[in-house]
């Protein structure tokens, strides 16, 4: 057998290894995790299920709650300044003080966490708050900046 | 002046297509006077690819807000520097300053081969001459700089550069990568052609691993620099994110770094030729389809790639066509590029290096599938699904471990095959240096102390102990054979033999940073809510909230929290995180307050000014980050002394 069939057999075993790893592992790790627009959400999300889901911060929800540490917010599935209305919308409880520069009313944010109950009294926990300009304001700005 | 840049890029496409198709001409009928003309199409491209840059950075610098460009990425308010610089805050003008730099390299290779006799010049010139035309394409044709706004559009101001790009690490950290991004056009031209033109000699791979370098110099650092940036101004305490615009620097980084390795074999002992040639395609095809990947949109959705329209298809049939051109004709040419070596040990430097390139493929195979599988996932399945820093961390951990490894005992192994004598001699001081640190760690931290931190940080001292003993012994040899000064062996070491002792210090540098990026593995966060006067104790510090002030500055307002910082009972100084708002864009940014020593980083970020006149802070204790930018500087001195040109070594004279 010559060396080169040897280091490759090498290197197939690192990298079934490291597959197995892959699988076994990062479920767990929760480095998947599902992207849905509010309104997908409504439709197929379960209590429970981790997931990441887009909305807009509803106008005058956000309230910061400097005791318990948290922030308490509504997001809703269309921009509030869109002109569909009032539209249904889905509290959040953000747990931490940390918010992002670009959060504030209007803000398209992704909230990640977990859908507590369901129903009437739905109630969304979220760990981590991602904000992006609002969309008021050119999208394409934002585009600039990552390069 | 704008009509000028305009006419210019025309000018420079018709000139394009005349030097490809002398190129052609002279590579198919080897004719040497049509490589000279394809040659002068070269600079004279360059030439006019100048002038259209430097319009448009008069443009800039003149506020001639009728062009869409300067309208929409500057401003009257904005320093010079960053008035210039917005020539790369947008799309159509960061595709200038990638042809312009590309171009430069161009005309750099052209200057520098102008009497080389490799048969395969006129491709090379015609490859890169279709490298600019594909840009000029674009500029002329799909997004053009000097497009002009309707009269009834212009405004008397434009609406600025994203004020998180004025800062000065920006003005520089594009141009860098950029210029790592095409550089990488010259080696891949010189590989395509000398496969096209089948002389398959060794003069092409010196070419190669030459232009290889400079443009992997200016990628690293870039990189570097990114991140440096990221860690001042983005203010979340990190310096990266795994993020897919990260991700497309780095991925070129990964084949180019593993070329310059296995070219070493493909040197010493006439093997890897393909898989170097491999190696030189990925790095080339990674930078078109990285800009491709930042440029299209295709990262934020499948969807608003295909809103976007022609430029992303145009652009990822330019990356397909490319890469595929060059791979099809590797493979027709396979058969010539057999080498009549083969692999005699596991144990030998040959082993070592292969390994290392596996390694690094792994990592890019990591990187590549974290960085595609959201949009692979929603084009399949519809399902649009994120990969988080997790992910990437876990799989590519490993990877940069076996890879510090490698980097101990590739410079110590010999060549073809290692006697265990041989290993034994050459391994036991740094094996002791390892195995010393680790003993040194478990017994300062008992099992506390993570595997991560420990494996990096013993791998460190043992690729340190290799690099030390390495200089120790030439420099004593050198010191008994001509009894020079241990200074003077030191310098004409160096000067002798610039790759190895050069890339020692790279190592090194490489080192520090892996040690930086371990430091992580302690990083403490806290998130605090303060009343003024209020304290906070964190490992050793404490930090006293005073005041906030408002920011009365021309282009942002906000706040800066004025923070006293102590340790134990002296003061070390006031801290000032600010929040800001850029009015004219809209923009908000946090500045984060940093104080900095060799053992960590304090990072304070006001997160937010509360209506009852507390601050919310985030408070980040980040150990060793500052190794990474020693190492980052440590990297720039081991690569130039690779790179330094010395003048009584001719090209010819390749150094052993």
């Amino acid at each position: 057998m010559s060396k080169g069939v040897q280091i490759a057999i090498g290197a197939a075993f690192v990298a079934l290894l490291l597959g197995w790893y892959a699988t076994t592992n990062l479920e767990r790790l929760g480095s998947f995790t599902y992207f849905q627009t509010l309104e997908e959400f409504r439709a197929e999300g379960r209590p429970g299920e981790r997931v990441r889901v887009h909305g807009y911060v509803a106008d005058g929800s956000i309230q910061r709650d400097l005791v318990g540490r948290q922030v308490r917010f509504a997001v809703q599935n269309d921009p509030p300044h869109a002109g569909q209305g009032a539209e249904p919308v889905l509290p959040v409880v953000y747990s931490s003080l940390e918010t992002p520069d670009l959060f504030q009313d209007g803000a398209e944010v992704v909230v990640e966490g977990r859908l507590e109950s369901a129903g009437a009294s739905a109630l969304f926990r979220a760990d981590n708050v991602l904000a992006k300009c609002p969309s008021k304001f050119e999208a394409k700005r934002m585009e600039a900046a990552s390069f | 002046m704008s009509d000028l840049g305009h006419y210019a890029l025309r000018l420079a496409l018709l000139v394009a297509v005349i030097g490809i198709a002398a190129g052609v001409a002279g590579g198919w009928r080897q004719r040497i006077e049509w490589s000279a003309v394809a040659r002068r199409a070269v600079v004279l491209v360059f030439v006019l690819v100048t002038l259209a840059t430097v319009a448009l950075w008069v443009a800039l610098a003149s506020n001639d807000f009728q062009l869409r460009y300067v309208a929409q990425h500057s401003a009257r308010g904005m320093e010079l520097p960053y008035r210039l610089a917005a020539l790369w805050g947008g799309q159509a003008g960061s595709l200038l300053l990638w042809l312009w730099i590309s171009c430069l390299f161009a005309v750099a290779a052209a200057a520098f081969h102008r009497r080389s006799p490799l048969r395969s010049l006129p491709w090379v010139w015609a490859l890169l001459l279709a490298n600019a035309g594909f840009f000029l394409v674009l500029l002329n044709f799909v997004t053009s700089p000097f497009e002009k706004l309707p009269p009834a559009e212009v405004l008397s101001d434009g609406s600025g550069l994203n004020p998180l790009l004025q800062h000065p690490l920006m003005t520089i950290h594009p141009v860098l990568l950029y210029a790592g991004f095409t550089g990488f056009s010259v080696p891949f031209a010189f590989a395509f052609g000398a496969l096209l033109s089948g002389d398959h000699g060794t003069a092409w791979l010196r070419a190669t691993r030459r232009w290889t370098l400079i443009p992997w110099f200016f990628l690293s650092v870039g990189i570097l620099l990114g991140g440096r940036w990221a860690y001042e101004v983005l203010g979340w305490g990190g310096y990266w994110a795994w993020d897919p615009v990260e991700n497309a620097s780095f991925m070129p980084w990964l084949p180019a770094t593993a070329y310059l390795h296995s070219v070493m074999i493909q040197e010493k002992r006439d093997m890897m030729k393909l898989w170097n040639l491999v190696l030189i395609g990925l790095t080339y095809s990674l930078c078109l389809f990285g800009t491709f990947l930042t440029r299209s949109g295709v990262i934020s959705s499948v969807h608003s790639f295909t809103a976007a329209g022609w430029f992303g298809f145009i652009f990822l049939g330019w990356v397909v066509a490319a890469a595929g051109a060059y791979f099809a004709v590797l493979w027709m040419r396979r058969d010539s590029l057999r080498s009549p070596n083969r692999l005699e040990s596991v144990l030998s430097r040959e082993a070592s290096f292969v390994l290392n390139n596996w390694a690094f493929m792994g990592i890019l195979v990591v990187v590549f599938w974290g960085t595609l599988f959201p949009v692979v996932s929603e084009a399949v399945r519809g399902v649009k699904i994120s990969v988080g820093p997790r992910f990437f961390n876990a799989m590519t951990g490993p990877l940069a471990v076996l890879l510090l490894f490698l980097t101990g005992v590739g410079p110590l192994i010999a060549w073809r095959r290692a006697s265990p004598a041989s290993l034994r001699r050459q391994f036991r001081l740094p094996l002791a240096a390892g195995a010393g640190t680790a003993a040194g760690l478990l017994l300062a931290f008992g099992s506390g102390i993570k595997l991560y931190p420990l494996v990096f940080f013993s791998l460190g001292a043992f690729v340190v102990g290799t690099i030390s003993q390495e200089y120790g012994r030439a420099v004593r040899a050198r010191m008994r054979g001509s009894g020079e000064s241990a200074l003077r062996a030191l310098a004409t070491l160096l000067r002798k033999n610039q790759r190895r002792y050069g890339g020692y210090v790279v190592h090194l540098g490489v080192v520090f940073i892996l040690i930086g990026i371990a430091g992580a593995a302690f990083n403490e966060e806290r998130l605090e809510n303060l009343k003024p006067g209020e304290r906070l104790a964190m490992n050793g510090y404490t930090l006293e909230y005073l005041t906030a002030r408002p920011l009365p500055q021309q282009h942002y307002g906000g706040a800066v929290a004025r923070l006293a910082l102590f340790e134990g009972n002296r003061p070390l100084g006031v801290l000032t995180p600010e929040k800001r708002m850029y009015w004219l864009e809209q923009q908000p940014a946090s500045i984060p307050a940093i104080r900095s020593t060799l053992r960590e980083d304090l990072y304070v970020i006001l997160t937010a000014l509360e209506s009852d006149g507390s601050a919310t802070l985030k408070i980040h204790r980040n150990p060793l980050v500052n190794w990474i930018w020693i190492g980052g500087y440590t990297f720039v001195l081991g690569a130039l002394l690779v790179l330094w040109p010395h003048p009584q070594r001719r090209p010819g004279r390749d150094a052993r």
